[in-house]
């Protein structure tokens, strides 16, 4: 990025560059300077009106109760009393254990992605195919979802086909099964997101290091396994940051559809119990409670993603 | 070149540089009928609920319970359950509003974060992509209460804003990349002829970014079209998005599942259909940074 420093030179001292006309020179910084400043300042507003400053909103009213109307300060103690809350840690418990379907979230389509860099006939249309279910919504996935994984749904009549009719069950009634009807579906919403990532990762290698390890009689399971993989490192770790993104603040849409939180407790999220306990109870302090835990637990994987983007690459274009 | 054939190596073969036998031409064509087989089945599992919404959707109640028969019942429920040409158009509003705000406020904030460098104008870029972490559920509360405060839940404006913001920083990260991509000489030339840093940015800067702007745009529509927390928290009921819509009505447990399916078939038709013509734009802004 050896331009952009020569321009910063040049925006600090101007008179540097071009000795023949340093009043000129400056005036066009000043100017550069106040352009810069005027350009970027309503996207600054906009972000700080609308995300940071309910940000700060959030953290005060974690430490108060709140109905919407009349605020009660209460102080930090509101943080003791949610770690002795059992019902924190149910519902975090629930995010726990969505987390065991993120390797099957990036493992599933790292293989699709290998099947499909074979470039076997029809891999575009293929490639196509997989993709579609990125358009559309969680909302459209959760009418399917809740169809497919019912009594009388598509999985039991699969099942009973192959003989195990009599015990049909509905999944989405029993807490443990409920949420793994939704990790399943969390699971088939992010394969077009994450095969695509590989499929990128895939198409930058250099398919000489695939050939020379051919050359030396590797197999191509050892050819995957040795050189592509390690070479495809930061897709993945890419691809994990955003489904474990997903996996915490994406879901609300497929709760609200496939089982509103139940049975019980079953699959109330962090990101699900915000929106009951304000809009339900009208807690709207414990709400602002739990959005903060969203909100340090969004901060930590975003602070990685953004090591993984490197916005200095100069993008793939 | 290009012309002598590639040596033909045995997989995990003992002896390599041996002419292609015939029996590792059959194992080779072997292995390309178990991979196009295999991605079959992947198709099958990706594209099956397509197939069911659609099939269903064309059930009366009964139809659906017997899984066999078709009719336009479950349409007829949809209609009159759900204004869906109003929200359809609230849908479209909605998205061509915050796209718009998108656009004016990260290709301008783009180009000053990537050419018009000022005093901490890399801090200030920082700041605004860190927004990205910010997830909507975090803030719910806080934001409609703002909201309601200046009256802007009462109509599509609450909503557009909070579309919006949300989109913004990712799509300012996205134009500033871009930008650095093109030369400062350029720029400075614009400049010195006299064009202004204004002009300089409409005339040559916005034509050459059509690229990332296209990419920002379908990004943006399929992200708000299929959009639910927004839908339901910031708009009047009269003035729900499709999906918002949709989901309400299933929660109502009255509706037929055709009913459903038909609501889900027209809801997904927009987003589909913008995937298929801009497919690759969509890819590139997926992918973004990740690439070479």
């Amino acid at each position: 990025m050896s331009l952009t420093e020569a321009e910063t030179a040049t925006a600090v001292r101007p008179a540097a560059r071009r000795p023949g006309a340093p009043v000129a020179r400056s005036r066009l910084a000043r100017r550069r300077r106040r352009a810069g400043i005027l350009l970027s300042l309503p996207a600054v507003a906009l972000v700080i009106a609308l995300l940071g400053v309910p940000v700060g909103q959030a953290v005060y009213y974690s430490m108060t109760q709140w109905n919407g109307l009349v605020t009660t300060w209460i102080g930090p103690s509101t943080y003791v009393s949610l770690v002795k809350d059992p019902i924190f840690w149910r519902v975090l418990e629930n995010n726990g254990l969505l987390l065991l379907a993120v390797p099957f979230a990036i493992g599933i389509p790292l293989a699709i992605a290998a099947l499909l860099h074979e470039h076997v006939r029809g891999w575009r249309f293929f490639r196509s195919a997989y993709f579609l279910p990125t358009a559309i919504s969680w909302v459209v996935i959760g009418m399917f979802a809740l169809r497919f994984f019912s009594a009388t749904g598509v999985l039991n009549g699969l099942l009973g086909r192959v003989g195990f009719g009599p015990s049909a069950t509905d999944m989405l009634a029993n807490e443990h099964t409920a949420l793994a009807a939704l990790a399943i579906t969390f699971i088939w919403s992010m394969v077009g997101t994450n095969t695509i990532i590989f499929l990128t990762g895939m198409a930058t290698l250099d398919p000489t290091l695939t050939e020379a390890a051919r050359v030396d009689g590797l197999s191509r399971r050892q050819i995957f396994f040795r050189v592509t993989l390690p070479l495809l490192t930061r897709f993945i770790q890419f691809s994990f940051v955003i489904t474990v993104i997903s996996a915490f603040s994406a879901l609300f849409s497929l709760i609200f559809v496939m089982t509103s939180g139940g049975p019980g407790f079953g699959t109330t999220t962090l990101e699900f119990f915000i929106y009951q306990a304000g809009f339900q109870q009208v807690q709207l302090g414990t709400a602002a409670l739990y959005g903060v835990v969203l909100f340090v637990i969004m901060a930590i994987a975003g602070l990685v993603q953004l090591r993984l983007i490197k916005p200095d690459d100069g993008g793939g274009w | 070149m290009a012309t002598i054939p590639a040596p033909q190596y045995q997989p995990g073969g003992t002896t390599p540089r041996n002419p292609p036998s015939a029996s590792s031409r059959v194992r080779r064509t072997m292995h390309r009928w178990v991979l196009f087989i295999l991605m079959v089945v992947v198709a099958v599992v990706m594209l099956y609920p397509f197939w069911y919404i659609i099939d269903n959707a064309f059930r009366s109640a009964g139809q659906f319970d017997r899984q066999s028969g078709h009719s336009l019942s479950g349409w007829n429920q949809l209609f009159a359950n759900l204004p869906v040409a109003s929200e359809l158009l609230n849908s479209t509003l909605v998205c061509v509003a915050a796209i718009a705000i998108i656009l004016v406020v990260s290709t301008t904030a783009g180009f000053a974060f990537a050419k018009l460098r000022y005093r901490g104008s890399g801090m200030v870029f920082l700041l605004v992509v860190s927004a990205l972490m910010v997830p909507l559920q975090s803030i719910l509360f806080p934001e409609f209460v703002n909201l309601s405060n200046v009256s802007l839940t009462s109509s599509y404006a609450g909503a557009v804003l909070v579309y919006a913001a949300l989109g913004t920083p990712f799509a300012t990260f996205l134009m500033a990349t871009y930008y650095r991509g093109i030369s400062d000489e350029l720029i400075e030339a614009a400049v010195m002829d006299g064009l202004g840093y204004e002009r300089t940015f409409l005339q040559i800067a916005i034509p050459l970014s059509l690229p990332a702007i296209a990419t920002i745009t379908v990004l943006q529509f399929i992200q708000i079209w299929d959009d639910l927390l927004v839908g339901l928290f910031f708009l009047p009921t009269n003035q729900r998005t499709i999906t918002a819509g949709l989901a309400t009505l299933s929660t109502g447990r009255t509706t037929s599942v055709p009913a459903l399916m038909a609501g889900s078939l027209i809801s997904a038709i927009p987003a589909i259909v913008v995937y298929l013509i801009f497919q690759r734009h969509l890819i590139k802004g997926l992918t973004l940074g990740m690439g070479k």
